[in-house]
């Protein structure tokens, strides 16, 4: 079946032009011209991933975008037309997977999409453990203990990544181009952003993280398992 | 270790601090002239009062003096009328009672046997106790008083020396004329004592008089300063407030005296300036307002157009001939369209001061590298070389390495424009506070009229000159904003047909000074 992406911007013209380009390259777009029609047609055909113009009349993107983000951990792609320092962080604080900056290439949006539409790269082990965590690779789960910990997607292949090499220091590129797919220089507040997310989840004390640590100047590092 | 004091420093801020206080120097001025004319005054009044003192006991103790010589003459010569000269000792102990019974106080008395006189002495020198022949006697009064006339006195201001001090004194000499016609010298010594303390008892009234009017006009004067240089400094804080861009500065506006007219005049001023500021203020934003606005609302439609233009632009292979070469005009006009409006967005986000540093420890050497990496296939394309030279050191500082980039690529890709396809240096180095990075082409060159020219927005260097990059006329200026917002300077040399060289210095730390590049302009080149 092909995956169904939810495009979500008011200006009909380049929403129909997404649509071309998304069935040219086998997806099944649907289509949603503002906030309340996003959220509800969310609801109703339940897509693989959300293309999310940020600039929306009614309830903005970034508010679709957290609601979206209570309830689902979908893949959400945020389409800005601000290349703006908070717009961006704003967006990708309220949830958001990745964004492209109107306007953009058509390849480059296909390649973004794709990316995050991918399966999470099979593991020869089942598990992997990291701090007190335990993360069933092939079950896309982690616990802490009994309690399972629920992390989105992308959220998930960034433990994994961090994970699986314990011992590594994971700049802040490595990791763009390990879980965000980008092999050129790209934002590393994505990284920031998300791995704030990522602790906000994992850590008992967020503030001093013992599973996701900082290394000054270079980028992260799996903790030890405890 | 030797500390010497900072003189000159001290000397320094003692001159600052003159020149700078308008209070200090009335204050001051008004001390050391006051000082001046009570001191004048003062030593007039104690030099006249010393004088008049002075010459008013002198008469006295002369006369008494003169009184007490003729006292003692008399006891002699009665002595000798009478014929009691026999005992002359007893005579000359009954003239020394004559003496003191005239004089007031306790004066000193010594009778001598004048100079210059044979035979045995009739009666032998005598003296008071204290009195000391040697020390108080001069010679000149000697011979004054051996020349003079019967009961003349003669007198001299001698030095009376007592247990720590010396006591002033009058010493008064007349000559007695004894029987048998011997000559003995009667001095009476009068010390001054009462007198100098009186003096001195003035002089200090009169010094402490002196100190505390001084002081008094010291203080009047710093009061009324105060009351005139205390509102002329508020005015001067407000303006330098309505300076450094608080317009809503004002002064206090009470009374309706001279300085209560220049606050009114003043806050009219500021008024105005606040209402003709703020109307430059708000068109100047609603014009940076707009800028933003049409490329955001441009940003739209060329989002739809790109995409569509990319999508025929990869079928171009089945079009007929015209349309395909159509599609790619689409496809690349589309991109210098973006780059134009990218650029003029970014121009006005600095325009309207709304640009914030993403800083971050970055080495610059890699960041050369990348920037290098970044126009590889340009400089490919252009067959020039691209040579990094870094001499070493440390390269670490706190930068937008996004924007340093920005403004490596955009002096590479200029380069390599105008390099004739001779080889680019790059050079990386360091001192303690500032990081340099110097982009060096060995092409065209400018001349300086052009070089002034360079980084205005849409200005070309020759418009009949082919351009590969497409560039937008908005890169350099771009770049000098880029450099400014981090507080570092881009700076540029050229000379026709030498080639160009433009230096970025970036401070290490933000908010350093910057003080000079740890580059030349050009760099030295090495052979």
């Amino acid at each position: 079946m092909n995956a169904r992406i939810l495009v979500v911007d008011d200006d009909s013209a380049i929403a129909e032009m997404i649509g071309i380009v998304l069935r040219a390259e086998g997806y099944e777009p649907s289509f949603a011209a503002d906030g309340a029609a996003a959220l509800a047609s969310f609801h109703a055909t339940n897509p693989d991933l959300v293309l999310l113009d940020l600039m929306l009349p009614g309830i903005d993107g970034i508010e679709v975008c957290a609601q979206i983000r209570a309830e689902s951990g979908v893949p959400i792609i945020m389409l800005t037309a601000k290349g703006e320092t908070t717009d961006v962080v704003r967006g990708l604080e309220s949830g958001a997977d990745d964004y492209v900056v109107k306007p953009f290439d058509p390849k480059e949006l296909v390649a973004r999409v794709r990316t995050r539409l991918r399966p999470t790269p099979v593991s020869d082990t089942d598990t992997v453990a990291i701090g007190d965590l335990v993360i069933d690779v092939a079950g896309h789960e982690v616990r802490r203990g009994g309690a399972r910990i629920n992390l989105t997607p992308l959220e998930f292949q960034l433990l994994l990544a961090l994970a699986a090499k314990p011992q590594q220091v994971f700049t802040r590129e490595m990791l763009l181009e390990q879980v965000w797919g980008y092999h050129y220089k790209a934002d590393t507040r994505l990284v920031n952003v998300h791995v704030q997310r990522l602790r906000a989840k994992v850590e008992h004390d967020p503030d001093n993280p013992r599973i996701v640590t900082t290394v000054r100047g270079v980028g992260y590092r799996a903790g030890a398992v405890t | 270790m030797v500390l010497r004091f900072d003189w000159r420093g001290l000397l320094d801020r003692a001159i600052r601090q003159w020149r700078g206080s308008l209070q200090l120097r009335t204050v001051a001025l008004t001390l050391v002239l006051s000082a001046l004319a009570v001191t004048v005054v003062g030593g007039y009044i104690v030099t006249s009062v010393q004088a008049n003192l002075f010459d008013q006991n002198q008469r006295q103790v002369v006369a008494e003096a003169g009184r007490a010589a003729v006292a003692a003459q008399k006891v002699f010569t009665t002595a000798e009328e009478s014929g009691g000269t026999d005992d002359l000792e007893q005579v000359k102990s009954d003239a020394t009672k004559a003496v003191q019974n005239i004089t007031s106080t306790t004066p000193l008395i010594g009778i001598l046997r004048a100079p210059g006189q044979t035979g045995q002495a009739p009666l032998i020198d005598s003296v008071s106790e204290g009195f000391s022949p040697q020390t108080m006697v001069s010679s000149d009064l000697r011979a004054t008083v051996d020349a003079s006339e019967q009961d003349v006195a003669s007198w001299q201001s001698i030095a009376i020396p007592n247990d720590t001090a010396v006591d002033p004194g009058i010493i008064v000499g007349t000559l007695l004329h004894l029987p048998q016609g011997e000559q003995y010298e009667l001095y009476i010594v009068y010390n001054l004592r009462p007198v100098q303390d009186t003096l001195d008892f003035v002089q200090g009234s009169l010094l402490l008089a002196g100190v505390a009017l001084v002081l008094l006009i010291g203080a009047v004067a710093y009061l009324v300063v105060r009351l005139v240089v205390g509102p002329v400094r508020v005015a001067a804080e407000a303006s330098e407030k309505l300076a450094a861009g608080e317009l809503e500065s004002r002064l206090p506006e009470d009374g309706d005296d001279e300085l209560s007219t220049l606050a009114r005049s003043f806050n009219r001023m500021a008024d105005s300036l606040q209402s003709q500021i703020g109307q430059l203020a708000d068109l100047s934003r609603v014009q940076q307002r707009f800028v933003s606005d049409v490329s955001h609302e441009l940003r739209t439609p060329l989002t739809t157009i790109r995409m569509a233009g990319e999508m025929l632009y990869d079928q171009r292979k089945g079009f007929p001939a015209a349309t395909a070469r159509t599609a790619e005009l689409l496809h690349t006009q589309t991109q210098r369209f973006e780059s134009l409006l990218a650029d003029l967005l970014e121009m006005s986000r600095y325009d309207a001061g709304a640009v914030q540093l993403e800083l971050e420890p970055t080495n610059l050497v890699r960041l050369a590298e990348d920037a290098i990496e970044t126009v590889e296939p340009l400089s490919r394309e252009k067959h020039t070389e691209i040579r990094l030279i870094a001499p070493g050191g440390y390269f670490e500082a706190d930068v937008d390495a996004r924007r340093v980039r920005r403004v490596l690529v955009n002096l590479l890709g200029n380069a390599i424009d105008h390099g004739d396809a001779k080889p680019i240096d790059v050079y990386v180095d360091s001192d303690e506070d500032a990081v340099a990075i110097a982009v060096r082409d060995h092409g065209i060159g400018m001349v300086d009229a052009e070089m002034q020219h360079v980084f205005d927005r849409f200005w070309r260097a020759d418009p009949s000159r082919q351009r590969s990059t497409g560039g937008t006329g908005l890169g350099l200026a771009i770049s000098l904003e880029d450099a400014t917002v981090h507080g570092g300077a881009l700076e540029v040399w050229s000379e026709p047909s030498q080639g160009s060289c433009f230096r970025l210095t970036l401070p290490r730390r933000r908010g350093d000074e910057l003080t000079g590049s740890p580059l030349g302009l050009p760099p030295e080149e090495n052979p």
